[in-house]
């Protein structure tokens, strides 16, 4: 279990940007996907500005705007873009690949990632990806679509490197002492993580494969309509739709929303738990539900399906899965509430930020229930209301985590602290703004389709929509615009003077923590740090009121090896 | 390092050392924790086990892209427009050829166990040899089924047949590429040791080739 290789996969230091780019460092990997997702997220961001005033100013005129009005192909182009960019480069790349490559090796005490080169590997096959994806936009549209799937199927590969090797860092290359109880949470929500993206990940890359050779070599994999005549007739209500293709895709991304989630019920609770200084409420329960939301996650596809139409008796199975989905879920926010409470809190941007997660997870998973009812999706399943559910549980909440950890690890990334005032400003008006954009579309989608209101009522309702749509548009522009506040806040603490930062900011116990900040090239200095106990002693009766894992006991046991 | 000052860590640490201590390929070392031993511990040459954790990882992601297609396979042949592909003879002279080399591996393995490594080259060429051939064999059986009209494109099922034979190709060049960069490889100043290389190698030949066998079947049967 224990491993240590001096200097075997890590390539001597040599000068020049080349070397720098393509180095298969963990940290600068890491810092590399960080900076892709930070460039993602802000086009992301534009674009949904531009279709949220596309809704409300049809007539408006702006640059993509114009050309929005005239097909509704372009509208729908900007929103597989914006889709596209936030899920794939955002959501799964951030949280795991990003700080997971980063924070992974520093936290079980290696000195690098298993395989160093799948990493590189990983990186660049996403950059090509979304060079790819951002290309498909700008091409026609039956080869803008070829374009995308070839995006998707090199995501999938560089997902499944990534997988890969992270499983392997977390099972091979634990330092002495770090058994798995011991394990950060975050590293056992990566290693989760991990497990679930290689499945689904080679089931996407087994659909694209299938549907590109569909659609460049004529092949008849997903050719619907004969194999949808051909069903019995209770099976398909949808004629046109093809199933298959569906079913493979939703096999993928239902479970891509745990995929974005599992890292950042890691971080939380991480943070939670260090800014609350008590250790994490049953620990172990808390990992069982992080393994169990990835069990689950990875069964519960089918539930897509209730409005596509199946088997009838499927979508029993598959609302009962989905709904044991809460169990897990309870499990965590009940343990981030009882570390929360009695804790010697640390109000930083950091717990803020992961408050405000926990908040959204709550808002999003009670919307959740009346998606997971197969009986009340009639009810639930209007655009207004996915959109609003999805956004505020995966999307907004996933976004909080990702920010919640780059203002708990920056001293660590780059030696500096972002600057906690601008930041709790920042935190404030985001928090209000996603609750002001998310919260009517939830109403518009349940009034506009609920048939406990008369004909009449709906009437009045439908009228007052628009008003509605607007509050939504004119929020997202306030939203946005105060993002740049974040911005600001990361580029100037980038190239502020360093201060020399001390070694453990936050008073934190794990093992990235024993090293200096930015953390050196080489991790723990060719010499493997040994651990001592669990990661969140914060309970001890020193004067400090925490033990971290690297202190070594003041009574050395003699070693009995 | 700063110091823990209560007298209740002293049970944490004897667990711990025990626990490090019963990683199994740790050498014994002596000194009191603290770091008198981490000297020595740097030289070692790595330990090989991710390699075959990461093999074993590999042929799960390879098996699940793999049971998609299958999947997608069982519900797809319900069609009208199914037309069953009737598999060349060819495919199970191929077969014979994958099943063979299975063995040389293994025979050249065994060669290399009792370092005799003239023997195991030579076994290990034959295996290559072998692989190579099954592939152009793969080849040749769809020049067949072309030669007969049955294109990618005429129906589902020969879309199955030639999407299965294709990936599983396509995953048995890399196969090769294993088997050949450990043919080529001088392992003086490798990470690994041949025999690590050649087990690693060998677990991902013998999924390749139970991996053919399910498709075979699930092409046969599935007609």
């Amino acid at each position: 279990m224990v491993t240590y290789d001096e200097g075997a996969n890590i390539p001597s230091p040599r000068p020049g940007w080349l070397s720098r780019v393509f180095t298969t460092e963990h940290k600068t990997v890491g810092m590399q996907f960080l900076w892709l997702s930070l460039a993602s997220v802000l086009v992301g961001m534009a674009l949904s500005t531009v279709l949220r005033v596309n809704v409300s100013w049809p007539t408006a005129t702006a640059p993509l705007l114009n050309s929005l009005g005239s097909t509704a192909d372009r509208y729908a182009a900007v929103r597989l873009l914006h889709g596209s960019l936030m899920v794939f480069f955002v959501l799964t790349a951030a949280p795991q690949m990003g700080f997971g490559s980063f924070l992974l090796p520093l936290q079980i005490g290696a000195e690098e990632m298993a395989f160093p080169t799948f990493n590189l590997l990983s990186l660049w096959l996403m950059s090509l990806s979304l060079v790819s994806v951002t290309a498909s936009f700008f091409l026609p549209i039956g080869l803008g679509i070829n374009v995308w799937l070839i995006g998707s199927a090199l995501f999938s590969i560089a997902a499944l490197l990534s997988a890969l090797n992270f499983c392997v860092t977390v099972i091979e290359l634990r330092t002495i002492g770090m058994t798995l109880p011991r394990m950060p949470v975050t590293v056992w929500a990566w290693f989760v993580n991990a497990i679930l993206s290689l499945l689904i990940f080679s089931v996407l890359l087994a659909g694209d494969t299938a549907v590109l050779s569909d659609r460049l070599l004529g092949s008849h994999f997903f050719s619907a309509a004969t194999f949808v005549a051909a069903q019995p007739h209770n099976l398909v209500r949808d004629v046109s739709s093809p199933v298959l293709w569906q079913r493979l895709f939703w096999y993928f991304a239902q479970a891509e929303v745990y995929v974005a989630m599992l890292p950042c019920f890691g971080i939380i609770t991480h943070l939670v738990a260090t800014f609350s200084r008590k250790p994490v409420w049953k620990e172990r329960l808390v990992v069982l539900a992080i393994c169990g939301v990835g069990l689950v996650g990875f069964c519960v596809w089918g539930y897509h399906m209730f409005a596509t139409g199946m088997n009838p008796y499927a979508p029993l199975v598959f609302s009962v899965l989905a709904s044991s989905l809460g169990v897990p879920a309870a499990i965590l926010l009940a343990s981030w509430l009882a570390t929360l409470r009695n804790g010697r809190i640390h109000l930083t941007t950091s717990l803020l930020f992961s408050v405000g997660f926990i908040s959204l997870f709550i808002s999003g998973g009670l919307s959740g229930i009346f998606l997971a009812r197969h009986d009340l999706y009639r009810a639930a399943v209007s655009e207004d209301f996915v959109i609003g559910h999805f956004h505020l549980v995966m999307g907004v909440a996933a976004t909080f985590a990702i920010l919640a950890a780059l203002f708990f690890w920056f001293p660590k990334l780059y030696g500096r602290r972002l600057n906690e005032r601008l930041g709790k400003a920042h935190f404030w008006m985001t928090f209000a703004g996603v609750y002001l954009v998310f919260m009517p579309m939830h109403w518009l989608g349940l009034l506009t389709q609920s048939s406990l209101l008369s004909e009449v009522q709906r009437g009045a309702v439908a009228s007052a929509s628009s008003s509605i749509r607007d509050v939504v548009t004119l929020a997202t522009i306030c939203t946005v615009a105060a993002q740049f506040l974040f911005v600001w806040n990361f580029f100037s603490s980038l190239f502020q003077p360093r201060v020399p930062e001390a070694d453990n900011p936050w008073q934190a116990t794990t093992l990235e923590w024993s090293i200096a900040s930015p953390a050196p090239r080489l991790n723990f200095g060719g010499v493997p740090p040994e651990v001592y106990r669990g990661a969140y002693e914060f309970n001890s009766n020193t004067a400090e009121g925490f033990v971290t894992q690297f202190a070594a006991p003041k009574f050395p046991v003699q070693n009995e090896r | 390092m700063p110091g823990p000052t209560s007298i209740q860590e002293l049970e944490p640490a004897i667990v711990a050392r025990k626990d490090g201590g019963g990683g199994g390929d740790l050498p014994p070392t002596g000194g009191n924790g603290g770091g008198g031993d981490d000297k020595n511990r740097g030289r070692r040459k790595p330990s090989p086990n991710r390699y075959y954790t990461g093999v074993a990882i590999g042929i799960v992601a390879v098996l699940m892209f793999f049971m998609a297609l299958a999947s997608a396979f069982l519900v797809r042949k319900g069609g009208a427009d199914w037309v069953p592909v009737r598999i060349p003879a060819l495919l199970w002279a191929n077969t014979m050829v994958l099943v063979v080399s299975s063995a040389t591996l293994e025979m050249a393995r065994k060669r290399l166990g009792k370092s005799d490594s003239a023997g195991f080259r030579r076994f290990w060429l034959v295996t290559t040899v072998l692989g190579v051939v099954f592939l152009i064999g793969q080849v040749a059986a769809w020049r067949i089924l072309l030669r007969e009209g049955i294109y990618l494109a005429s129906n589902p099922a020969s879309s199955f047949f030639y999407i299965f034979t294709g990936a599983h190709a396509v995953h048995l060049v890399g196969g090769v590429a294993a088997l050949l960069f450990v043919a080529k490889r001088n392992f003086s100043q490798a990470q690994v040791t041949q025999s690590v290389a050649a087990e690693v190698t060998s677990y991902y030949w013998h999924f390749m080739d139970a991996l053919w066998l399910f498709l075979l079947a699930l092409l046969y049967l599935g007609r």
